[in-house]
Formats: structure tokens, sequence, C-alpha cells
């Protein structure tokens, strides 16, 4: 074979050619390049001299397709050629020559020789294996592990049949949700909608079976609720039309929960009876353990039986919808159906909606409506966590190319003898893959861990958290994600393993030194800049999700929610009728009052910040009656004496209750300032009157006005609230509640008294659970529990990268000074003052920070802008976090460039010149 | 693509026979006007087509080094005048066993062409 000399191109053209030719394999390129170039060179003249412009354009295409014709086949020639070849030689005898070797480039049995030398590799440095492993395990471990969790939460898709027909109906502001009227006009009209349903919700006392009452949370479901979301019974079956009729006996299903908590499991459940507020009810299904529509807090649906003949005010808004488009309507289209619908009430029933406030469908895709919440915390996580394996790519690549510098005598060997350049790159590939899939096992396996920690820790509000596990999508993720990150570690060490064909490397003294020394230190350096650059990202974004979260805390709850023991007692109300549960609960309160710690006590129908609340209309001031359009609403609370004082909420003006205001007494009701300022505007509201937007209802007089309470937690606006006495709420605000939570301010640890309390209520009421024990401080925690979780992680993960990156720096800055020991050794020789020597080596690292972080900062306002939305009360750019992350970057480098320069300063000059 | 045949084998010119037709027509060129490079052998076939079988470059070379594997042609060491020449051609011959391959195709052809003016579907033309 004639050697294969380069012709060079002549134009564009030519040149176009010449790497398309690279389709073809080596050995036809090798031997047929040049003839080829040539060849197309002619037929360019010929065109040319054709036609000037036009025939060589017309040329390409039958070029073109010549490729496409001969290219893939003349590979496959090429294969079976050498195979051939090798097999004649196998049997003809001859030995094989290094010719030869190149020639099986493509064989099988080379990459199982490189797996081996890759195995070889990392078993014979087994500190250098461990610490790249480690790296590899973590980086890819928290990846997947936070990867399970988006998968299971947001990618899968829900567990409902055909998930993406179906939506979420509620009203926009003020209304909310759903009321009977209007849903049964969404019924009957909506022509978008193949099935509809609506939902409520409501609590209920279990008892018999044996066992203990038990407060269980009961959603009211209408006709088509199980078909809509099509999850199929585990036993049993669902409701029938008839069952959902108004005078049917009520009939219950069973979540999953319940049936294995109290039913042991017993499929016999089915048909029996089980005492619900007193009453039998027949079980006729049992859904699957998975199935938690609403939330997985329910314990049985019912049916709604909603009366048609005979719904309930239209101004009365408490159902939440769900429907299934019918087929081939978009969701837009639905929700302009609706809203369609709905234009024509405030002209239809004008006694009920105010013309400057018309409804207005608030839609969701189920989707978005169950976990959109989640999503940006999520997908912030996610990003964070990228970051991270990227950073420790780095570092991995950073230690192969320093050991790549290390064996570069035994490569240049190699070559030497006849290894190619891409031999020996892929032979580095096939060690960083090799490395990347065992770390990635490992990781796998540490995720699989993680995965369980996580769910553990995370709060209950991230939806779907109970179906996340490590699963085939997530493990095909793992293999992907550990493969690229061979990959990308690897690519870098590989390209620059291979030393230059010269001698160069072999004639000297075993340091990297040279032209190919000098490119791979600038493009450590380069890895350890992008290291700090990812490192400054995430310290910015979790900088501000702390701030975030640290603002949110600041915001005055209104009350003290320190040393307060609350707890949900609901009495079996058939036996409280009227008043009676006032004097019951009077009772309890004054016997806590004795118990030892206790400083004071008091009960409150919703508790703030975790109960939901109403809005209820009324009139003010002795003014007529009107309709509901036209009045005002506001939040009706029923307290009892001792519950402003036990939780810390400021009187701002007039007095509190006091057990003078029973029934009989005049009716009194505490206004907070929110609604002060609303309907008494410029003035104050005590003297004033309210009452409820019903002719039978008294008038109130205010006596007191209270400082506002975040009724809705950290985030939501006070609303306008009005608290009446207990004793007086079914004159004044239409019903005494039976259900009602104590609250209870104690000396020391509130949940040392609980055994005392519940003997106290047990001891008055045997039939009545306790539920929702807790301090008001975890009620206060658990409002912003989610946002607490990823934000710690998030700072987890941040903490994680600058150390990483530390760690990279620490290593290019060490890797330095052990190279230019001779160069040191002279200055110190020369005089320089150790001083100078340790500046020089520390400023090194110094620049690498500044420019890493000059890139990073930009970097991470961009990436905290679009974060923005997760932020409480900070800019995205919010400079006092910018300064933070700086100086902490700032200080990381330079104790990682201090160290080993501390090192450079104690060489002795004349031993570094003599190793050389 | 032929398989794997044994020595003996592979000396008969009858073994390689029918030949594709853009093997005989690359081959007969070449017997035809001596050593040519891969432009040439282009332009030979185009000219002598008719201009209707113009090969391309890929589809050229391939089938040069099938022929070459099956040892029909190889490269000529001989070079023409160095004026008309550019160092990196390469030029191609028939081997000695490609010479009778071909003639072997070119028989069969004759008998089949033969047949045909047997079966008056060919008027017969008087040899030259």
């Amino acid at each position: 074979m004639t050697e294969f000399v380069r012709t060079k191109p002549r134009g564009m053209q030519e040149r176009v050619y010449r790497v398309l030719l690279h389709l073809y394999p080596r050995d036809f390129r090798q031997e047929f390049g040049d003839a080829m170039t040539e060849f197309f060179h002619d037929r360019l003249a010929r065109a040319r001299a054709a036609h000037p412009i036009v025939a060589p354009l017309l040329l390409w295409p039958h070029v073109l397709l010549d490729f496409v014709r001969n290219a893939l086949p003349a590979r496959f020639d090429s294969m079976l050629r050498a195979l051939r070849r090798s097999r004649t030689r196998a049997t003809a005898g001859r030995t094989p020559t290094i010719r030869d070797s190149r020639r099986k480039d493509w064989m099988l049995t080379t990459i199982l020789q490189d797996m081996r030398y890759a195995a070889r590799g990392l078993t014979s440095k087994p500190a250098f294996s461990a610490i790249v492993l480690a790296t590899l395990t973590l980086g890819i471990g928290a990846t997947v592990a936070i990867f399970s969790v988006v998968n299971g939460v947001l990618l899968r898709p829900l567990p409902y049949a055909e998930p993406r027909r179906l939506m979420l109906i509620e009203h926009v502001d003020p209304y909310g949700t759903v009321s009977e009227p209007e849903f049964a006009d969404y019924r009957r009209q909506a022509r978008s909608i193949e099935k509809i349903a609506a939902v409520a919700y409501g609590s209920a006392n279990l008892t018999g079976g044996g066992e203990e009452p038990e407060r269980i949370r009961v959603s009211r479901v209408s006709d088509g609720f199980f078909q809509i979301l099509g999850v199929p019974t585990q036993v049993g079956r669902f409701f029938t039309p008839d069952e959902d009729k108004p005078n049917a006996p009520t009939v219950i299903i069973l979540s999953h929960g319940l049936w294995q908590r109290r039913y042991a499991a017993d499929s016999s459940i089915i048909g029996k009876d089980v005492i619900v507020n007193g009453n039998p009810r027949v079980v006729v299904g049992v859904m699957p353990s998975r199935f938690d529509y609403p939330s997985s807090s329910i314990d049985m649906w019912v049916p709604l039986r909603l009366n048609y003949d005979s719904l309930w005010t239209r101004n009365n808004h408490y159902l939440t919808v769900i429907a299934k488009r019918a087929p081939n309507v978009t969701f837009a289209g639905s929700v302009a159906e609706l809203n369609a619908l709905n234009s024509n009430w405030t002209r239809d029933y004008p006694d009920t909606y105010a013309p400057d406030k018309p409804v207005q469908v608030k839609a969701a895709e189920f989707e978005d409506a169950l976990v959109g919440k989640s999503k940006p915390y999520l997908y912030a996580l996610l990003g964070a966590v990228a970051f991270v394996l990227l950073i420790a790519c780095v570092n991995v690549a950073n230690l192969l190319l320093a050991r790549g510098e290390g064996r570069r005598k035994e490569l240049a060997v190699r070559t030497a003898l006849g290894a190619s350049r891409a031999r020996i790159a892929r032979q580095v590939l096939t060690e960083s893959a090799l490395y990347a899939l065992v770390g990635g096992t490992l990781g796998v396996l540490l995720a699989w861990q993680g995965v369980r920690f996580l769910i553990a820790l995370a709060p209950s509000t991230i939806p779907r958290l109970g179906d996340v596990r490590v699963d085939f999508p997530v493990l095909l993720f793992s293999l992907v994600l550990s493969l690229g990150t061979g990959f990308l570690f690897g690519l870098v060490p590989a390209l620059k393993a291979a030393p230059d064909a010269s001698g160069e490397t072999l004639k000297e003294s075993g340091k990297a030194g040279g032209q190919q020394g000098r490119g791979i230190t600038r493009l450590r350096r380069a890895l350890v800049v992008s290291e700090i650059a990812l490192a400054t990202i995430t310290l910015c974004a979790a900088g501000l999700m702390l701030r975030s979260f640290a603002n949110l805390q600041s915001v005055d709850l209104g009350f003290r929610p320190e040393n307060i023991l609350t707890m949900r007692v609901s009495l079996p109300a058939r036996q409280y009728p009227d008043d009676r549960a006032v004097q019951l609960y009077q009772s309890i309160l004054d016997r806590v009052r004795g118990i030892a710690g206790v400083r004071s006590a008091g009960t409150v129908g919703e508790l703030p910040v975790r109960d939901g609340w109403s809005s209820w209309s009324i009139l003010i001031d002795g003014a007529p009656m009107t309709s509901v359009a036209g009045a005002p609403a506001a939040m009706p609370m029923q307290v009892s004496p001792g519950f402003f004082e036990t939780m810390g909420i400021t009187l701002a003006r007039g007095r509190l209750f006091t057990d003078a205001d029973r029934n009989g007494a005049p009716i009194v009701v505490i206004v907070n300032e929110t609604m002060e300022k609303m309907l008494w505007p410029g003035k104050s509201a005590l003297g004033g009157t309210v009452k409820m937007l019903n002719p039978q209802s008294p008038w109130a007089t205010v006596v007191g006005v209270i400082k506002d309470v975040r009724e809705g937690g950290f985030l939501v606006e006070p609303p306008p609230s009005m608290y009446f006495p207990h004793a007086q709420a079914g004159l004044s605000a239409y019903y005494w509640p039976v259900d009602m939570n104590l609250v209870i301010r104690t000396q020391g640890d509130p949940l040392s008294i609980v055994s005392a309390v519940r003997r106290i209520v047990h001891e008055l009421e045997p039939a009545a659970p306790l539920a929702r024990i807790q301090t008001m401080d975890d009620v206060v925690a658990a409002s912003v529990s989610s946002r607490l979780f990823s934000t710690q992680l998030l700072a987890g993960f941040a903490i994680l990268a600058l150390v990483l990156a530390g760690i990279g720096i620490y290593g290019v800055i060490s890797y330095g000074v052990t190279q230019r020991t001779f160069e040191i050794g002279l200055r110190i020789a020369l005089g320089a003052p150790r001083q100078q020597v340790l500046r020089l080596i520390v400023g090194e690292g110094v620049r690498l920070a500044v420019v890493g972080l000059a890139i990073g900062i930009a970097g991470a306002l961009a990436v905290t802008r679009s974060m923005r939305a997760l932020f409480v009360d900070v800019s995205s750019g919010d400079p006092r976090t910018l300064l933070t992350v700086i100086i902490s970057i700032g200080v990381v480098a330079l104790l990682a460039s201090w160290l080993p320069a501390r090192r450079a300063t104690v060489v002795d000059p004349m031993g570094a010149m003599r190793a050389q | 693509m032929a398989g794997i045949a044994t020595r003996a084998d592979r000396d008969a010119p009858d073994s390689r026979i029918p030949l594709r037709s853009i093997d005989f027509l690359i081959l007969l060129m070449l017997a035809r006007s001596g050593d040519r490079h891969g432009y040439g052998i282009m332009q030979d076939v185009a000219e002598h087509t008719n201009g209707s079988i113009e090969l391309e470059a890929g589809s050229l070379y391939r089938t040069i080094r099938r022929l070459q594997d099956d040892r029909l042609l190889e490269e000529s060491s001989r070079r023409p005048a160095a004026e008309s020449d550019d160092e990196r051609r390469r030029y191609y011959r028939l081997t000695p066993f490609g010479k009778r391959v071909v003639a072997a195709e070119a028989a069969r052809l004759r008998r089949l062409v033969r047949i045909a003016e047997s079966a008056r579907i060919l008027a017969p033309e008087p040899a030259r």
C-alpha cells in the first residue's frame, strides 16, 4: 500500500468534500481518500468548464446521493473484509503484527481488552479510585434520589383514567368554591363536559368495634365521582345513582387506610354496618391503597345526596367540582363554555351576585391542581443537584487529568510501540465509563436508601410522595446519567491522554512540561473556574431561599405560638342540642385550668393558621336588609372567654370576653382591625353593631377591637374577622358549634399535660374523640413545611457544592506547587522572601476564584430570576446575599490556596533544584 | 459478496461469472485501455454507454476495492508521462486472472447473443 499522503484541498468545495469523506471507514479513506478528492476535483473542473456557476451546483446532489448510497455499505464492507482476513490468517497460522492490531481496532476483542485494562487501572491505585468513586457515588446518588422524587410526583401520569381530560373547577374570589344551585346549573347545561361531580368535606365520629372513638375525615361526593376518576374499588362497589338521592339510606365507602387500621382488612366488612356519628351505616366498598382523592387523609366517602328540587341557597359556596371533559374538547374550550354559562347569573340573580364581582370559573387541569404547587420547588432542587453533579464531574476530570500526567511515560512507550492516539483515547474513555458505571451502581444503592430517608423527612403537603420509589424509569435514567457523566469527565482526559507523536515525552525527566503540559494546566484551571461558577449559582439560590424563609418566619402572626397545646374535641352532636355544648366546654376549661403548669385556656371553633375559614354576609350599624350582593362579609369565629389571652392576641381597644357574656346577656362581638378599617373607616368600631344577613339575627354590639391575626398563615393577608362568644353563638351567629379546639398555654412543655387533658375530657364525655393534638409551634411550622424542606435540601446541596469546589481549587493549586517546585526553589535561592512566594501562589487561587465568581454571579442573576416566584420579600438580585456568597467563596478559595502555598514556602531550594 | 472460497475454486475464472454488469464494464474498459486512473475509468464507462452510466466516486472506488479484493484488478506501478499526471493519482490495471475472467464473461455474453440471434430477436451481425 502506498503512503497515505494528504492532498491539500483546493477551494471551499473540496474542503467540504474532504470533511464528508469521513463518512467512509478509515481504511477506505486511507486507500482512496486522495483519489476520491482528485476525482471530485476533476468533476468540478469539468463542470465549471461547462457552465461556470450552475453546473457545479447541479453536481452536489449527485455527490451527496453518492455518499448516502455508499458510505454505510462501505463500512459494512470494511468490517467483513477485516473479519475475512483475520479468519484466513488464523487458519494460515500467521502471527499478528503491530499493523494487524491496528486493523483489528474495531473488533469486540479490543473492547474487552479495554475493559480489562480499565479494571486493572481501577484496582491498581485503590486510594485514587476510592476518591473518584466516592465523589461519583455522592453526585450520582443525590441526583438519582431527587430525580426519583421528581419522577414520582411530577413526571408519572396520574393514576386516574384518562387524566388529561380531568379538571378541577372552582370560582375566582370572592366566591371561592361552588354552591349547590351553581353546580346544578353547570351539571345540567355544560355540553363540553362528559361527567361532573361535586365534592364536600367534613368530619365524623367513628365509634364501635370495641375501639376508641375516632374522628375521621369524610368526603361527600355526588354521583359520578368515582367514575370520573376511574379507579376501581379494591373490594365491593361504587355508589349507585339511586344512593345519591336525598332519601336513600346512607352507604359508605372506606379508605384503604381506615379499613386496615380499624377493620383488620377484613373483606367481609362489605354489607356490614359501621357506626358513624351514632348511626349505623352500611359499607358497600373499600378503595385501594393508593387512591387518595381528594386527599390522603380522607377516611371515608359518602354520597352527597343533593336534593335538586330544593337546593341550598345560591350564596352558600362550599363545593369543589371535578369534571371529565368530553373527548376532543380542550381545557380552554371547556372553561370558556362554563364562563359563558355563568355570565348570565349576575343578571338573573342580582340578589346574590354584585355586578362588580362577576362569577368567573377558576379551573385547573387535574395534574396542575394536584402537583402544581410543588413543581417550582422540585425543579429548583433538581437543578441544584445537577449542579452538584457537574461539579463532582469536574473534580473527577481533574483527578483523571492529574493521573494522566503521571502516566505520560507509560503512554508514550505504548504510542512508540504502535498504539494509535484514538486507541489510547478509547482506553481512557473505557476507564472513565467503568468508573462511572461502578459509581453509578453504588449511587443508585445510595439513592435507594436516600429516597426512603427523603420520604420520611418530607412534609405530607408534597403530594404523591407515597408512590415515590426507585423504579424502572429511574434506573434507566441512572444508567444514562452514569454513562453521560462518564463521558463528560472522561472526554477531556481521553483527548489529552495520548501524548504527541514526537519522542519529546520520553526524553523528559518525568515531569510534565512542554506544550502539552501547559495546555493541560490551562484546561484544569478552566475546569476549576467553571466549578466555582456553578457553586456560586447554587449558593446564591440557596441563600435567597434561606432569606425568604427567614422573612417568612419574621412575619407577625398576631399571636404568640410558644408553649400552647391545641387539640380538637368533637362531641356527639345528637346529645348536645342548642347550647348544651357550651356548658360542657366550660366545665372542661374550668378543670383544665386547674392542671399544674397551665397558665390559661380557651376554646375556638377554627384554629388560626391551620383550619380553613368561611365568609358570612353581614349588616352593620342598623343598615336595612339587603341582598347578598350588596352586603359586606367577614370571617366568623366562635371563642370562649380566655381564648384571646391564651393565644397572646393583643387588644387594641375596648375589652375582651368574660363569663358575663352568656346566653341572655347583651349580644356582643369583637372585631379585628382589618374589619374596623373596612367597615368603620376613620373611626373606632366600638359601639358599632353587626348582625348576620338574615331577619331573625339580633344586632351584636362591638365591645372590643383586636390586632389582626394571620388566620391563613404567613403568606395570607388577614381577612376581616368577627369573634362571637361561644355562649351566644347560637343567637348571634346561627348555631352553637359542638366541635371546638382547645388552646392551653402551659408553663413548660405543652405535650406534658396531654394525658391529663385527655382524662378530663373523657370523664366529662367518654364518647368524644380527641384529634389533632399538637403544639401551636408545630401547627405554625407545618404551614411552611414544604418550603422549609426544600430550603434545607437546597442549602445542603449548596454547601456540598462549595466544599467540592474548594477541593477542586486545592487540587489544582497543590498540583501547580508540585510542578513548579524547581521554579520556587530557584526564586527562594535568588533571594525572594518566602512571603512573596506564598502570595504568588495564593494569588493564583484568588485569580481563579475571581474569574469563577464573575461568571457565577452573572449566571446566578439569570437563574435566580427564573426562581423569583419562590422568594419572599427579597429580590432575585439581592445585594446582601450576593455579597455573602462572594465572601464565602473568597474565604474558601483563600483557604484552599493557602494550604498548598504553605507547603511551597518550606521548600528547600537546593533540594528542589537538585531533584530536577 | 462472495463467500470464503478455497484456493482451488478461486483460481477458476468460471467461478467468478456471471459478473455484475458494473464490474464487467469497468474491467472491460481497463482491458481496452490498459492502465487508467479512477476518473479516466469513469470517463471511459460514460463514453461507451453514451452517458447513461456516470459513475460517482463512492460507487466507483467501492467497486474498485471489491475488484481488488477479488484480485481482478490491481494498482499499476507504471505511470504515463509526468506532465499529464498528478503524483497523487492511482492507476489501475487488470490482473492476468482478471483478464481471464473478463474473457470468460464476454464469451458467456456472446453465447447469449447467439441464442437471441437464432431466435430472431436480434438481427445477426456479421463478424468483424
